[in-house]
């Protein structure tokens, strides 16, 4: 059984080789579309740290209104934290207002003013898992009509703005990946055609002497896979290419770098693999009976 | 061990076989004499169940055509031996690897496939060229190895089909002889020709095939 099994591999590897030309045609346009779902995956996971640390760090800031104290503030505080998706308020006392101001501008305001007119406020931080868009306006309308809520301020725009972008890139992508995966079970699938009408010969005598259409069709869908594996892996290279690349460019002008994720690469060799498979499996299903 | 029963199998274009019934036994010689276009073809076709006949039934062992499932087909011709007058031989080849085909298929060890391969390459005194591709022999020495491809899975019966069409009158005899050889170790023959000659005077059994019909 082992015997026959590795038969078939070396005649898959026999075939492949036979073949070598379109082979070859076949491997290269995989690893150059495929080259460009991995670097877009690449960007996309970047992109993506970026929004989870964004949403992370993302707060609201409350003020209340100059006119209570710090004790009545201090209960607002504790009003806002029962308020669903609030992971955590802290006050800021006047007093505390004033320190802050001081230490911006270097001026202290009881010297200015003989008085403290900054209100006393609140830090809100929200609850976020890091991967879903946040959703703040239903937290601030409620914040909002709590008693004494003179204002509450965020930085909501931008991230959203970001999450946007983020959103139509991942669509783009997603599309972009869907085609370029279904060409390349159409590429693998053609090749593997070609290959079928090349070996006939073979697969007539093949059938005169009892083979089964498993043991006929296996050395054609080993083909085909291993085309698609070193389709995949010409794909890392160009995307390993890809990010030195972009890498050296954006240093010129930023700190910023895009990560090479093993991971990322990884998962795509085998999806890659996976289209492979089904692309020989279809030629020889269609061109095999 | 092959029965006919009243088989007919015709084809658009002319040709086939009209409502043949017959035996033949383990380890018997039958020779199918008959014109080129006679039907000699469909009636081997209709044993390694090529063509299924529309009419009547062919079993070849256990194997009965009128229930054979399409899955069944390759292990009846794990049982059944072919030559035809095209050497059939995958030119990118050696001999060993021609001779070893079947065995492959079939999933034998590679070290049986060795010992086997080189046994009926010596009987059939063949084995100096076990090496050779077949674009480097003789059309006579072509035929040889497709008859140590059919020989070596020690089939029941071997289908010949003109396998000396293509041979001069000395290549023709060595492969008739070596067949009778093979049938002495109690394979069946069923040599499909059209030259009566070469086959008259040698004892075996005849069947004549002329215009589609089995003479027995």
């Amino acid at each position: 059984m082992i015997d026959k099994f590795l038969y078939l591999i070396s005649e898959g590897f026999r075939s492949l080789w036979r073949a070598k030309l379109a082979g070859f045609a076949t491997v290269t346009a995989i690893g150059i579309s495929t080259s460009f779902i991995g670097f877009g995956a690449l960007i996309g996971q970047d992109i993506s740290d970026l929004l989870q640390l964004a949403r992370s760090q993302y707060r609201l800031e409350v003020f209340f209104s100059p006119l209570i104290t710090d004790n009545e503030a201090n209960q607002l505080v504790q009003k806002i934290a029962q308020i669903p998706g609030v992971r955590k308020s802290t006050l800021v006392t006047k007093q505390e207002a004033a320190e802050i101001f001081e230490e911006e501008f270097g001026e202290n305001i009881f010297e200015l003013l003989d008085e403290n007119p900054l209100p006393s406020s609140c830090i809100v931080k929200l609850v976020t898992n890091g991967y879903e868009p946040l959703d703040v306006q239903p937290i601030i309308r409620k914040i909002e009509k709590i008693e004494h809520v003179d204002e509450v301020r965020h930085q909501g725009r931008l991230v959203s703005t970001i999450e946007k972008y983020y959103q139509g890139f991942f669509i783009i992508m997603t599309g972009v990946a869907i085609v370029v995966l279904l060409g390349t079970v159409i590429l693998i699938s053609n090749t593997i055609r070609l290959s079928i009408y090349a070996r006939r010969d073979l697969i007539d005598i093949l059938k005169l002497v009892g083979a089964t259409n498993q043991f006929i069709r296996f050395p054609f869908v080993i083909e085909g896979i291993v085309e698609g594996m070193f389709g995949a892996i010409l794909a890392s290279a160009f995307i390993y290419g890809f990010v030195r690349a972009t890498n050296y460019f954006l240093n010129l002008f930023t700190h910023y770098n895009i990560h090479w994720d093993f991971q990322i690469v990884a998962i795509m060799i085998c999806v890659i693999t996976t289209f492979s498979t089904l692309g020989s499996h279809r030629a020889v299903r269609r061109f095999l009976t | 061990m092959i029965e006919f029963d009243n088989v007919s199998c015709t084809f658009v274009k002319g040709a086939g076989i009209v409502d043949a019934s017959f035996n033949i036994d383990k380890g018997e010689f039958v020779c199918v004499i008959g014109p080129t276009g006679a039907g000699k073809t469909t009636l081997l076709r209709l044993i390694y169940m090529d063509v299924i006949s529309e009419k009547g039934r062919v079993i070849v062992d256990k194997y009965d055509s009128s229930r054979i499932k399409r899955r069944q087909i390759p292990l009846l011709r794990r049982k059944v031996g072919m030559v035809f007058q095209e050497f059939n031989l995958l030119s990118d080849r050696n001999v060993f690897e021609n001779v070893a085909l079947p065995l492959r298929v079939i999933g034998v060890p590679k070290k049986e496939i060795k010992d086997r391969v080189n046994r009926v390459l010596d009987e059939l005194e063949i084995d100096h060229r076990w090496n050779h591709l077949p674009s480097e022999l003789s059309g006579g020495e072509q035929q040889i190895v497709s008859l140590a491809r059919a020989v070596v899975k020690n089939p029941l019966v071997i289908l010949a089909d003109e396998p000396t069409g293509n041979l001069d009158p000395v290549a023709s005899y060595k492969i008739l002889t070596l067949l009778e050889k093979i049938n002495e170790n109690g394979t069946a023959i069923l040599f499909a020709t059209h030259s009566y000659n070469l086959v008259k005077d040698r004892g075996h059994r005849f069947m004549d095939v002329i215009d589609c019909k089995v003479r027995t």
